[in-house]
């Protein structure tokens, strides 16, 4: 726990300082008002809370995804992955902790879109369930830190990962209805859509910005923590085998 | 080899330099210094990288810049090729001014720095040289040339459709020095070119600078490789600090040291060694376990201090004349390579 | 002898292409690439679908079809700051040839990537939601399509020139400037829907113009509601390529030639 501790603060120390979490700053109230502007200029209201979740997932989809692309690489760049590895600690639980402090970092952008509707269009957005959102954001941040922990062994067992990124970005957002529910896709899609847990997350966080009632919210945020847990198993699966191929050659062949 | 005359679009280009040909002097640098703005924490500092630097390198000639890291050589190299200006002081290039005439100096000057950076990566050789033949002007069936009768000078040739990616430090330094020459410039500036290479291409590139000079170049080579430049250059300057400690010819300089000699002698014990030390014009005496290095500061005090040894029954003494190290340490200090 | 400007477009060019052949295969540009641009066509139509506005659907498949050409060729900001992290910059800088157009030709495969991209989405996705083109209209939705690439590729070259001496902020002003072109200029709402001051600062984009004839052309309008902002995206790009060639030269070049900025080996 305290390796995991300790990770997740030397991640939380370095993140604000690199160039992608700039951007998605950045980036975060643009979205917004993109969206936002959408939905009011149809006179759509009630869609507010689109245009906060999805800004809010889709930078912190970008930050996950940008640090787990790097993380393994760059331990090898400076030449510490070999050291890392003889430490006696789980390298899985570092990378994962180390995942989870930039998709927790990440949350900031919700208070961004927040701002940026109430300041910039005179929405303000009320919590009418702040609990069940808190909730999930939390299993929401677990589950993307446990699901990009895959995409950082197979950046570097796969030569070509870097077009395989491309493809995590819109086609996802577009399939597990980040944006828009899955209800309005067709069917095929939306079934292929309830695999991935951003789906559940998004659904969840829109509803706990919504007015009514969240229905069986314990079990949708199992659901996405469960989601999350087996995508840190997959990815502690892979690590270990480029763990193996690195003890094996002395080196990682791919880049 | 090739021969300049080959590069028959660049000799009609060089007539259209606006470059004095009455320079004797290729490089002309006068009272140079530059200071960097630096900031540490809140506070806002200068650093000076070059003092009141003055040189002259002839036309044809091979001067080196010898100096550990950070002393100043690559700020001059810089100054020397207008991606940088002087703070103070001025620079000529075969008398063209690098700040007021920088454009003309471009045309007339190649840039050659050592390490993997500077090509384009995913171009091939040949791409690469296509690429920065054009920037140099040359055309069509010239750029065509060109390029190939570089890769077959720098023997790069079989290689030249390769990613430059794929290629050995060596290979990448090789196609460094052709990048250098597709202007067919007149005066080299070459920058730790040798950085990272093995010995062998280090080697080949001393063969290399022999041919440019023999192609009646100007080569400015900076190193901290008192071998190389020993073997290559005319002339050397010792730069540490941000200052030019002196210019003189690669042969002088030993001399400076040396009328100084140095006798090294094994099975020497300690009272004999403090009788050498003893001799006049002896400057300097190590003594460890039973070797002894005496240094003296002409021919005459070597002779005594032979005499002395081998009236003593030392028969194992050898005499040497100090190479570039042993000047660079001695006007450098004992810091050490690399540290600054 | 000078390159000429032409011939070092043109050489800088050749690099752009080898460079691009070196990135993408024909394969991982339409699978990964036009795959992912499609994508963000289909995921900001989408909320279209919901809005239960008429004419909604079309009015985002139409803007967001053409806005994929703004993001590809906004890639040129980052492979022009990559000149400083491959060394090539100080190299470029001490060689004869103005960098300016080395700079224009050199990132070139973009806007001819944006112009396939977009036409895919605008000829392939657009009939999916009712952006529908006759023959006729075929080669000036083309024209328009290559306009914008080029309109936005000066645009690109102004702020690529701008983050010369900050390499760090490439990827942060280049989607910067999309997402607010994508914003404000007309792409997912009318340029209108904006504040007066707003409305004003995007004339000067070449895309709020582009965009603009394109919907003319796509409504059938008459042929000055296309020729005339046509001919205001013809200005403003040579506007931002002015701007541009004046910061390289003045304002960047210059003063990192005093500063110290350009690096010879690293």
């Amino acid at each position: 726990m305290s390796l995991f501790l300790a990770a997740l603060r030397l991640q939380l120390r370095l993140a604000p300082r690199s160039p992608g979490t700039l951007q998605v700053w950045a980036t975060a109230p643009l979205f917004t008002a993109v969206f936002l502007s959408i939905a009011e200029h149809a006179h759509r209201t009630d869609l507010a809370s689109f245009s906060v979740v999805a800004p809010t997932l889709m930078g912190q989809w970008a930050l996950t995804l940008g640090i787990a692309g790097e993380i393994i690489a760059e331990e090898r760049n400076q030449g510490t992955l070999e050291a890392v590895i003889a430490t006696p600690g789980r390298f899985s639980v570092v990378v994962v902790a180390r995942i989870l402090a930039v998709s927790l970092l990440g949350v900031t952008t919700m208070a961004e879109a927040w701002l940026v509707a109430g300041l910039g269009f005179g929405r303000w957005i009320d919590v009418p369930h702040p609990v069940v959102l808190a909730a999930a954001l939390l299993a929401n941040a677990a589950a993307m830190a446990g699901t990009a922990s895959i995409l950082s062994s197979l950046f570097v067992l796969m030569p070509s990962a870097r077009i395989v990124q491309n493809t995590l970005t819109y086609p996802l957002y577009l399939l597990s209805g980040v944006l828009v529910p899955l209800s309005a896709l067709p069917a095929w899609a939306g079934a292929v859509g309830r695999a991935v847990f951003l789906s559940w997350s998004a659904d969840l966080l829109r509803a706990a910005l919504d007015g009514p009632a969240v229905p069986r919210p314990v079990t949708r945020i199992a659901v996405v923590a469960l989601l999350g847990l087996s995508g840190y198993l997959i990815g502690a699966l892979l690590l270990s085998r480029v763990l193996r191929r690195v003890r094996r050659l002395g080196t990682l062949t791919h880049t | 080899m090739v021969s300049t005359e080959e590069y028959g679009t660049a000799r009609r280009g060089a007539s259209e330099r606006p470059a004095d040909p009455a320079a004797a002097d290729a490089i002309v640098v006068e009272d140079v210094g530059r200071t960097f703005a630096v900031r540490r924490g809140r506070a806002a500092g200068e650093v000076t990288a070059l003092s009141g630097v003055s040189l002259r390198v002839a036309r044809g000639e091979v001067h080196g810049l010898l100096g550990p890291n950070g002393a100043g050589k690559t700020t001059l190299c810089r100054i020397l090729t207008t991606t940088l200006e002087p703070t103070t002081g001025s620079a000529r290039v075969l008398g063209l001014d690098v700040t007021r005439q920088s454009r003309a100096v471009r045309r007339s000057i190649g840039l050659v720095f050592g390490g993997d950076r500077g090509l384009y990566g995913r171009l091939s050789a040949r791409e690469n040289l296509w690429f920065w033949c054009a920037m140099y002007g040359l055309r069509r069936s010239a750029l065509r040339a060109r390029t190939e009768l570089l890769l077959d000078r720098v023997g790069l040739l079989d290689r030249a459709d390769a990613r430059v990616d794929t290629f050995s430090r060596g290979m990448k330094q090789r196609l460094h020095l052709a990048r250098g020459l597709v202007g067919d410039p007149r005066v080299l500036i070459l920058d730790e070119p040798t950085m990272g290479m093995d010995p062998v291409a280090a080697l080949d590139f001393r063969a290399l600078v022999a041919e440019l000079r023999a192609e009646g170049r100007t080569v400015l080579l900076t190193t901290h490789d008192m071998a190389e430049a020993a073997a290559v250059c005319d002339r050397v300057s010792l730069i540490d600090r941000g200052r030019l400690l002196m210019t003189e010819d690669t042969d002088a300089v030993g001399r400076l040291l040396s009328g100084y000699e140095r006798v090294v002698a094994h099975g020497v014990s300690a009272g004999l060694a403090r009788r050498v030390g003893a001799l006049t014009g002896v400057v300097a005496v190590r003594h460890e376990a039973d070797r002894l290095e005496a240094e003296t500061e002409r021919p005459s005090a070597t002779a005594r201090v032979l005499g002395v040894l081998a009236a003593a029954g030392v028969h194992q003494v050898s005499t040497a004349r100090p190479d570039l190290a042993e000047v660079y340490l001695h006007l450098v200090g004992r810091r050490g390579m690399g540290v600054t | 002898m000078y390159p000429t400007a032409f011939h070092l477009v043109r050489y800088g060019f050749l690099n752009a292409v080898a460079d691009f052949k070196a990135t993408y295969t024909w394969r991982s540009w339409s699978f990964g690439w036009l795959g992912r641009m499609l994508a963000q066509v289909l995921f900001f139509t989408g909320l279209g679908r919901v809005l239960d506005q008429p004419g909604a659907v079309r009015y985002l498949a139409l803007g967001n079809a053409l806005m994929t050409c703004v993001v590809d060729t906004m890639a040129v900001v980052a492979t022009t700051s990559g000149e400083r992290r491959a060394g090539t910059l100080s190299l470029l800088v001490a060689s004869p040839a103005d960098l300016m157009w080395v700079f224009a030709g050199r990132s070139l495969h973009w806007p001819l990537s944006g112009f396939a991209t977009a036409s895919a989405a605008l000829f392939g996705l657009g009939p999916l939601f009712g952006v529908t083109w006759s023959a006729a209209q075929v080669a000036p939705v083309l024209l328009l399509i290559a306009l914008t690439a080029l309109g936005t590729y000066c645009v690109g070259l102004f702020l690529a020139v701008l983050v010369l001496n900050a390499p760090r902020l490439r990827n942060v002003v280049s989607n910067c400037a999309y997402l607010a072109m994508m914003a404000f200029c007309g792409v997912q709402v009318p340029v209108e829907f904006w504040p007066r001051g707003v409305g004003a600062a995007v004339q000067a984009v070449p895309l709020t113009h582009t965009l603009r004839a394109l919907r003319a052309v796509s409504d059938g309008r008459p042929a000055a509601e296309v020729f005339g902002p046509v001919g205001a995206a013809v200005l403003t790009a040579g506007c931002w390529l002015l701007a541009a060639g004046v910061t390289l030269r003045w304002l960047v070049a210059v003063p990192a030639r005093r500063a110290g900025t350009l690096d010879l080996s690293y």
